[in-house]
């Protein structure tokens, strides 16, 4: 395991990238954190109005209990807005090192994959509208297989980045010379 | 047919490529081609019928032969259009094709870029002699647009092209190509001797057994429901999984009385046909697939031609090969029958994703074309690792659904609802006991795993194959200190990954570091 000089001192299980540290990885920019929250509200905001639209103009009229579904709906899409994004991106790591790329994410499915530079087919470096705002780049690296044929490593710096994609890059092309 | 599909290739009369320098000979499909789109009529006429039908309606009778005759006429048309259109040129390195009545295409396939020349003929080419060529190039995407066919040659070009387009493969010079058949020989003909062998073959006998093992039942849920959709419409009012329609034959024979003091007989009827329907499914299916079935090893590929109908021909090329997948089932299991599929990058078509290359033998017929992969199969005193028997909660969870749906029927009054429990018993006990049978063994360059109790199936998995690899926990390994690998592997399905579930953590790491430090497969 290339990983395991990884520090191996008891860590503070409050800290924010406890789970990072401990297990060897980088955590990536915490600027993540408001791209997670700007794309969860896109979603969930929309769905919330159409929820107490729908009580209004559904359950009102069947004598139901008016206004329990846009509390419920409401209540959802803020927590969900406010707290959960610095969660989320705290459970996304990454490490590049030793010819190899590492990426896990998740915490109830936590999946770690790794990928050898030399089975990268291609890479592509990826900006949305809203990592725009922040600064921010996806690196996605493709390989054959069937499973995991793309492998995405969101909120880095837009020039980590790139600086990445060259890094991974230059592999490849000594791996072949 | 068959005999000529599985000819030497070298004997084959070659195609007629372009001498060089000279104008580029652009050839046409076969004419009987135009026979074949006649043929295609039949079932395309289907979509004419709401017109026809329209016309009779509105009292046009005599309007009804014209139109047909203009329809077929109309159709015949644009199939000679297309005929008159579609040409291709083989040159040196590359397959040419042109083709499109209104918008045209060309498009360049090199001969480097073919990973597979696939031949398949239907009923009515081979009687015509004529076959379909397919160029596997490995592009992405199996959609319409990337299928590179020339539907239909002669069988003899098709094989000739094969040939060429392997010699220039192998490395070969492409002379022998262009060369007269008699120039060709010499310089194919001792190297098909020396790397043409047989693999393996299915005679009718093996067919018959293995026919006999592929009892099924599926056909028969279809001629079931059939003949409950068809009972009014049908000339008999006889249905013969139905006891009570045997005692109604008796009963015209003067038996009634007899049949229902015995009427385990009517029983034993329905049982009887059953059984035969099962067994005469599985035989038609496994004879009409795998009829005159060859697996030939050639210098670079395993070539395998099979079907009664529908004859295939397929070369999967050696070094694609990713991994060797063996099915048995818990029956012939017992009496040592096994299947071999390999996962290939070239997939076979739609419909097939792993190619099927010995559908049915001893392990000791498997062995010799595992040593032509180089993947063998793990020694009987292979070290075998089990995994950890969490794998059954994913039964149990669907036993405790089934358990709680049925009791919440049997609460609404259906007395039903009782097979739920019962279900959820059987399901939760067979994934218990099919926990045991998840296990697994590094061989050093090469990893088996092992899943399945009723249908065993073992992944002989070359480390080199992996692409990358996952380590996955959640909330209930983590606490037990495990964790699930899984592969990244080029071609097959994506829903049948590989995977080794639940092994304990440390392992898991250790061995994802071992498998992806191994080289690409030379």
């Amino acid at each position: 395991m290339t990983d395991t000089d990884a520090p191996a001192h008891p860590t503070d299980p409050f800290d924010p990238n406890a789970l990072n540290t401990s297990e060897g990885l980088n955590p990536v920019d915490p600027r993540y954190t408001h791209v997670l929250r700007v794309t969860t509200a896109m979603n969930l905001v929309p769905i919330a109005i159409a929820a107490s639209v729908f009580d209004a103009l559904l359950i009102r009229h069947l004598d139901g209990p008016y206004g329990l579904i846009t509390a419920l709906a409401w209540l959802v899409a803020i927590v969900m807005i406010v707290s959960f994004p610095a969660r989320r991106m705290q459970r996304w790591g990454y490490r590049i090192g030793e010819g190899q790329l590492r990426v896990a994410r998740g915490w109830m499915f936590r999946t770690d994959t790794i990928v050898p530079f030399v089975r990268v087919q291609h890479i592509d470096v990826g900006q949305g509208p809203v990592e725009r705002w922040f600064g921010l780049s996806h690196l996605i690296v493709h390989t054959s297989g069937t499973h995991n044929s793309t492998v995405t490593l969101p909120g880095l710096p837009a020039d980590l980045a790139a600086a990445m994609r060259e890094t991974i890059r230059r592999h490849i092309q000594t791996d072949f010379a | 047919m068959s005999e000529s599909i599985a000819a030497d290739p070298a004997a084959a009369p070659p195609v007629a490529p372009a001498p060089a320098g000279a104008e580029p000979d652009w050839q046409r499909l076969h004419p009987a081609t135009l026979a074949l789109a006649i043929v295609k009529l039949g079932p395309r006429s289907l979509n004419f019928l709401p017109a026809v039908a329209a016309l009779g309606f509105t009292g046009n009778w005599v309007w009804i032969v014209p139109a047909i005759l203009a329809f077929v006429l109309i159709s015949l048309a644009f199939a000679w259009a297309n005929w008159l259109r579609f040409r291709f040129l083989v040159g040196d390195d590359e397959v040419v094709i042109e083709s499109g009545v209104l918008s045209r295409q060309h498009r360049t396939i090199p001969f480097d870029r073919i990973q597979d020349v696939g031949i398949e003929q239907g009923l009515v080419a081979r009687a015509l002699g004529i076959a379909k060529v397919g160029f596997e190039t490995g592009a992405g995407g199996a959609g319409k647009e990337n299928e590179a066919n020339l539907d239909a040659i002669s069988l003899e070009a098709a094989q000739a092209l094969r040939t060429t387009i392997r010699a220039h493969r192998s490395g070969a010079v492409a002379a022998p190509a262009a060369a007269p058949a008699g120039e060709a020989a010499p310089v194919a003909a001792p190297l098909a001797e020396e790397e043409d062998r047989l693999l393996f073959a299915m005679g009718p006998r093996r067919l018959l057994v293995a026919g006999l093992f592929n009892f099924s039942l599926a056909a028969l849920a279809v001629v079931g429901a059939t003949m409950q959709f068809f009972d009014d419409l049908l000339p008999f009012d006889f249905n013969m999984f139905d006891p009570t329609d045997w005692i109604d034959l008796a009963g015209q024979y003067g038996l009634d009385q007899w049949v229902i003091a015995h009427r385990w007989i009517a029983g034993l009827g329905a049982l009887f046909s059953l059984l035969l329907i099962g067994f005469i499914s599985g035989i038609a299916t496994m004879v009409f697939a795998n009829w005159g079935f060859r697996l030939t090893r050639e210098p670079k590929s395993l070539r395998r031609t099979r079907g009664l109908t529908t004859r295939t021909d397929v070369a999967i090329p050696v070094r694609r090969v990713q991994a060797a997948i063996l099915v048995t089932g818990w029956l012939r299991q017992r009496f040592g029958w096994h299947q071999l599929r390999l996962q290939s990058l070239a997939s076979d078509g739609g419909k097939e994703k792993d190619h099927e290359v010995v559908p049915f033998a001893k392990l000791a017929e498997i062995d010799p074309v595992l040593g032509e992969i180089a993947i063998p199969r793990p020694a009987s005193d292979a070290d075998w690792q089990h995994s950890h028997r969490i794998v059954a909660l994913g039964g149990f969870v669907g036993a405790v659904g089934a358990t709680l749906g049925g009791l919440t029927a049997v609460s609404f009054g259906q007395p039903l609802g009782w097979l739920g429990p019962v279900a959820g018993g059987l399901i939760a006990l067979g994934s218990l006991f099919g926990a045991r049978f998840h296990r697994w063994v590094d061989l050093g360059d090469r990893v088996a795993i092992r899943r399945g109790m009723w249908k065993p199936k073992t992944t002989l998995l070359p480390h080199a194959s992996v692409q990358s690899a996952d380590l996955k926990t959640d909330f209930v390994l983590r606490p037990l200190g495990l964790a699930t690998l899984v592969f990244g592997v080029p071609g097959g399905s994506s829903l049948a990954t590989h995977e080794i579930p639940a092994i304990p953590r440390g392992v898991a790491e250790e061995l994802r570091a071992r498998i992806l430090t191994a080289k690409a497969r030379a």
